[in-house]
């Protein structure tokens, strides 16, 4: 029964990954991007939320597994070698979504052969690719019992450095003061570690459901603190969400900050408050909720969902608006709603995360404690 | 090293639209594409309403956003102050998309003048396909209309995948041409020249009229400026009243 449970599981995630094979083949070689709801208003979509969310959640895990190296916390360790595999899975589905964003992915090289060192993309892919390999000879050291404090360190500067380079992407241009860049770099490593830590909870839980391994009283008092820390985290995230809208929806008057009046209007916004944010922190502020295995695990699912639909707004807002000569024959706001190609790129990239995460669990003994 | 800038009096552009289809025709661009475009405005409520015009182009920023934020210098400035762009570099991530204030990037969504690639003729048994006019006219390269000029300093026509915008004629200029948008306009409204050369006609116009530019405030330092503006209208001298 088990093996036929597993080989299920195997077929849905090579479906979601021949699903994903077939976007890439017609988006990139036949069809090309019409088939995502882009146009030449919202030249970026769902892919490169589903970008920001992955990139963002793996330096926030890198936060998570540095803990017991940074801080010294070692009550920590027993998370250490599942989150730094989970960092590497995480990491692959933002690429997976980065390959299927970009026009012509095979062009990348000339990020080595014609650097341009003033672009905030040159200094992100850079650090991605960086951040990769530094990520593998971690866990490479972790998996070997041998913990390097240089290497953690290294690892927790450069998902600093990643996840605040993001918010210069994104705050790079003037023209869109909306993507507040001095914002965005904080915001952007608080809601990576808040996700971080819903993956962990949800990983760490489900690994011991489906292995039936029950909780002993360390790992359950372990997963206590970590919702506890998860929910501090969350209320300052709620915090910085409340305060975007405040700046960004309700006092400023620049034409430029329409976009997001118009957002805060939109499912996507309610669905990344409400669920992603009130719900789930009601849930982790009730003792009795936030003890149980399935109040953790709903707390933690609800918040992911609520982060990916509040990336996607986030980065709609500063697209919505047509303006210029792009504005001829438009309404004042654009809409959208993902094609299902669109979709399918991020069940592709949920899929190989998915996949390397599951053979890691089942080869690498990711429940290791490193020495 | 001269110093390119484009000068358009609102006075003389009638909003004809000339400019548009001149770009069309030099430069291959392919449908749904506008490397010269134009904001319409309606103002007022009926009968008093006036409709204004201001045609557009890509603003050879000295400072340009679009080149600052591309990661392969696949968008980069010539000597001459031209934005320009190498589609062989441009990885299509569509960041100068992004980051240009003025809207007049575009990327190529699907392979350019798709329909001439169509196999099947227009009148079965009586006609061509696309594909073959287009293979007869011009190597099956584009559309059979296409400019082989262009691709002195282009692709002749640009894959999918990639951004493109004007290039204030590049090519054109190496020839001792003025661009082709300026040459077409039939009001002579788009004027062309070297900054840097004092006794140039734009140097001379910018002296003699107040100047502006797209989003100044931005500090881009555009390369396209406007002078004067077309309005024949006559009202009352009055001091209004409550």
């Amino acid at each position: 029964m088990k093996a036929i449970k597993i080989q299920l599981w195997y077929g849905l995630l090579w479906l979601g990954i021949l699903l994903g094979l077939l976007t890439a083949y017609r988006v990139l070689i036949s069809n090309g991007f019409v088939l995502y709801a882009k146009t030449d208003i919202l030249v970026w979509t769902m892919p490169i939320a589903a970008y920001v969310f992955f990139s963002l959640t793996s330096s926030g895990l890198a936060f998570v597994s540095s803990i017991p190296i940074v801080f010294g916390i070692k009550r920590y360790q027993p998370l250490e070698k599942r989150t730094a595999f989970l960092e590497i899975a995480v990491l692959m589905a933002a690429f997976t979504c980065l390959l299927l964003h970009l026009g012509s992915p095979w062009n990348v090289v000339y990020y080595v052969f014609s650097p341009n060192f003033a672009s905030p993309l040159w200094w992100l892919g850079m650090l991605y690719g960086l951040y990769l390999i530094v990520l593998l000879l971690s866990f490479r050291k972790i998996h070997k019992a041998q913990v390097s404090k240089g290497l953690g360190i290294f690892t927790f500067i450069i998902a600093i450095a990643t996840s605040t380079a993001l918010g210069w992407l994104f705050g790079l241009p003037d023209a869109r003061p909306v993507y507040n860049a001095n914002f965005l770099a904080m915001y952007f490593p608080l809601t990576g570690f808040a996700s971080a830590l819903s993956a962990v909870l949800l990983f760490s839980l489900a690994y011991h459901h489906f292995a039936k391994i029950p909780l002993s009283e360390g790992d359950g008092n372990l997963y206590d603190d970590l919702s506890k820390l998860f929910g501090v985290v969350m209320v300052l995230t709620l915090i910085f969400f409340i305060w975007r809208t405040i700046v960004g929806g309700v006092s400023a008057s620049a034409v430029e900050f329409a976009g997001f009046r118009h957002m805060l209007g939109s499912g996507w916004y309610h669905l990344a408050l409400w669920v992603g944010l009130v719900i789930p922190l009601v849930l982790i502020a009730m003792p009795s909720v936030r003890q149980a295995t399935w109040g953790k695990l709903t707390s933690a699912a609800l918040f992911l969902v609520g982060m990916f639909a509040g990336r996607l707004e986030m980065v709609l807002s500063g697209l919505v608006m047509p303006t210029g000569p792009k504005a001829e024959g438009q309404p004042p706001f654009v809409s959208y709603w993902p094609t299902i190609w669109e979709v399918f790129v991020f069940v592709f990239a949920l899929a190989v995360m998915l996949l390397i995460y599951t053979l890691g669990e089942r080869k690498l003994k990711l429940a290791e404690v490193p020495e | 090293m001269p110093k390119y800038a484009m000068v358009i009096d609102l006075q003389r552009c009638v909003g004809c639209g000339a400019c548009s289809i001149a770009c069309r025709n030099e430069n291959n661009v392919p449908d749904g594409i506008y490397w010269s475009n134009k904001i319409t405005e309606t103002y007022g409520t009926f009968p008093n309403v006036r409709f204004h015009y201001l045609p557009t182009l890509c603003n050879h920023c000295s400072d340009a956003p679009c080149v600052k934020g591309c990661p392969t210098k696949a968008m980069h400035k010539l000597d001459n102050g031209i934005t320009m762009h190498d589609p062989d570099k441009c990885i299509g991530c569509r960041y100068c998309m992004y980051n240009c204030p003025y809207e007049v990037i575009y990327f190529n969504w699907q392979d350019p003048h798709k329909f001439w690639r169509n196999t099947r003729p227009v009148i079965e048994g009586g006609t061509s396909s696309p594909r073959e006019m287009a293979q007869k006219a011009n190597n099956g390269n584009g559309t059979p209309y296409s400019n082989p000029a262009r691709a002195k300093t282009l692709p002749e026509n640009r894959p999918k995948g990639v951004v493109e915008k004007c290039t204030f004629c590049d090519h054109r200029l190496k020839t001792g041409e003025i661009p082709y948008c300026v040459e077409a306009c039939p009001a002579d409204a788009r004027i062309f020249g070297d900054l840097d050369k004092p006794d140039s006609k734009v140097s001379q116009l910018l002296g003699k009229f107040k100047p502006f530019r797209r989003k100044e405030r931005l500090g881009t330092e555009p390369n396209v400026y406007y002078i004067r503006s077309y309005n024949p209208a006559r009202y009352e001298r009055t001091k209004g009243g409550i």
